[in-house]
């Protein structure tokens, strides 16, 4: 089956600055692609130019046999997209809103007085349905939003950082009802600046840095594929030097060293079992305390990390 | 040509309007409290011999200004939608780029028909009291359709200026030099003869000015003075086309930079 959206060499320049730089991307009809990055990334840009609200300054997109450059209005018939930052006009109720919404995809009477009910008990807010979004919380502004792509159901649901600012129940309640949406055979794109919401949600995941693609596979395989499959976490009770890092990573396999704080690092190693003495023993050489010690599996952000030298952590702070 | 998408970007737009009623109650009340003050000046100060009844004059250029005023509402709600990237929900939609804009124009000028037809009772009520003679009913029509012509002419005139001007400042400032330069140059408040004899370099721009072919055409239908010219609907058509295609076309291309 070929790709049900197509970037190539998707690029948006704001006056010099590049926020989405010659993307190459390719999602999977009935996937759910998780778009992981910083805030600044230019996950929401790229969203924008495939809804065909901002035009690509170079390359393009196909939605479906659409490109979004020739044929935007046929292009956005296949699209439904939740918004980053809620777009609710304040005077309006979520009832009106989904109402409206529904209508104007093409629900008929009968089907939205089902519907519209249905989706705001889903999310939580068919109590106050009839209050105005200018008293909502960010969390329920942003629930409105994403009731949009669930009473719309399109083929290709995007949706832009959809629990930020959500309780951790509410998110999983969210997470729940974006999967059954692409069971019911949706594609799902999803903008995520969270590495548990892109690890748990997504069938596979294109981390984003700086407008740039760095890699896209399914988590697993972006986990497995690090070199040093064993990462530990070691706070110290003093900063390292340069000199007793750099020694730090000559130990053998050892394959790198993430500094977070300058008393606090990330090791990427192989065998962790074997060499673990070995960096608790040259600790003690150099005279650095160990606070402590925790060895996990490598996470998303070690994949980031990987590629950019950098947690997302670190990446959004910049 | 699709109906369906229009008539419920229209829907949208009507609701808005009636939500801001009282605002937009208070708003009109008073520039009327303005110019009813002024008609009453005026009518003291006003030669006899220039306008014989200042009042009577005076109320259809009433009605155009409260349909003006109604139907350049949409322009600031577009301007915030802009500025607040509500449009970029709109333009999502799937509804074509075209559709959204004729919907924007046709809302707009439609609310100001519907918020001026008390209005235009009322003046025609006025004009029966002091004439005793009612218009032909295709006169009167013919008065309905200037009337709805002028008003998807400000609506598109204010659309272009809400997404050309990037601040909402910028756009209060220009909504502000239109009203300035279209009422103050037109015969909504005093008729031809006195902008020749007082201010003889604006009579071409009173001419042509939509608005004072609007005001005028009613008084011809209503008061038989200053007489009916085809060239006041065709100016007003013209002003009609000209903005209701501005409009769209400024709405398709700035709102998707
Ligand atoms: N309209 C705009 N004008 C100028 N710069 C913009 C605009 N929109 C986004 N940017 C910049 O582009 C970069 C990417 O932004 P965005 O796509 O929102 O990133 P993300 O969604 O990944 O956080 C940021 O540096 C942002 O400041
Ligand atoms: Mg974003």
């Amino acid at each position: 089956m070929p790709p049900i959206i197509r970037m190539v060499n998707l690029t948006k320049k704001f006056g010099e600055f590049t926020a989405v730089d010659h993307l190459n991307l390719e999602v999977e009809e009935g996937e759910i692609l998780g778009l992981l990055g910083p805030n600044g990334a230019g996950k929401t840009t790229t969203l924008l130019m495939l809804t065909t609200v901002i035009k690509p300054t170079e390359g393009t997109a196909f939605v479906g046999p659409y490109d979004v450059g020739q044929e935007p209005d046929k292009a956005r018939t296949l699209i439904g997209m939740a918004f980053q930052e809620p777009k609710l006009l304040w005077v309006d109720s979520p009832w009106d809103i989904l109402n409206w919404h529904a209508k104007v995809c093409g629900l008929s009477a009968e089907e939205r007085k089902k519907k519209v009910r249905w989706v705001l008990e889903q999310v939580e807010l068919w109590n106050d349905r009839l209050k105005s979004v200018h008293a909502f919380s960010g969390g329920m502004r942003k629930r409105v939003e994403i009731a949009k792509i669930l009473i719309q159901r399109p083929k290709i649901a995007i949706v832009d950082e959809p629990t930020a600012q959500i309780d951790i129940v509410g998110k999983h309640r969210i997470w729940n009802m974006l999967r059954e949406l692409r069971d019911e055979g949706s594609t799902i794109l999803l903008a995520t600046n969270e590495l548990y919401e892109a690890d748990v949600l997504s069938d596979r995941v294109a981390i984003m840095h700086k407008g740039k693609l760095l890699v896209c596979d399914e988590p697993k395989k972006l986990k497995d594929s690090i070199p040093g499959g064993d990462v530990v976490e070691i706070a110290l009770e003093k900063d390292i030097t340069t000199a007793a890092l750099a020694k730090l990573k000559e130990i053998p396999r050892v394959v790198n060293v993430l500094t977070i704080k300058q008393n606090q690092l990330k090791i990427y190693l192989n065998q962790a079992e074997e060499v673990l003495p070995k960096i608790t023993e040259f600790f003690m050489k150099e005279r650095l305390q160990v606070k402590s010690i925790r060895m996990s599996e490598p996470s998303l952000d070690d994949v980031f990390a990987h590629y950019t030298g950098l947690t997302i952590e670190e990446a959004q702070r910049e | 040509m699709a109906i369906k998408p229009v008539l419920h970007i229209v829907q949208r737009d009507f609701k808005y309007f009636f939500r801001y009623k009282w605002w937009v109650a208070g708003m009109i009340s008073m520039n009327l409290a303005d110019l009813f003050i002024m008609a009453i000046v005026y009518t003291r100060m006003v030669n006899p011999d220039i306008i014989t009844d200042y009042f009577v004059f005076f109320a259809p250029g009433l009605t155009i200004t409260a349909l003006f005023a109604a139907a350049f509402m949409i322009g600031r709600e577009i301007n915030m939608e802009v500025r607040r990237e509500i449009s970029h929900y709109m333009l999502s939609l799937p509804i074509k780029r075209w559709e959204l804009a004729i919907g924007r124009v046709l809302a707009g000028g439609l609310r100001g028909i519907i918020y001026m037809a008390p209005l235009l009772v009322t003046t025609l009520i006025i004009t029966y009291i002091y004439t005793s003679v009612f218009p032909h009913p295709l006169q009167f029509l013919t008065i309905v359709l200037a009337l709805f012509l002028i008003s998807i002419g400000t609506s598109g005139l204010s659309i272009a200026l809400a997404v050309s001007t990037t601040s909402f400042e910028k756009y209060i400032t220009a909504r502000g030099v239109v009203y300035y330069v279209l009422f103050f140059c037109s015969t909504v408040f005093y008729p031809m003869n006195l902008i020749q004899t007082a201010l003889p370099q604006l009579v071409l721009l009173a001419q042509y000015n939509p608005l004072s072919c609007g005001a005028d055409l009613s008084r011809a239908f209503l008061l038989g003075n200053p007489p009916f010219s085809p060239f006041m609907l065709v100016d007003i058509a013209l002003f009609a086309l000209i903005f209701a295609s501005l409009a769209t076309f400024a709405y398709m291309k700035v709102t998707q930079k």
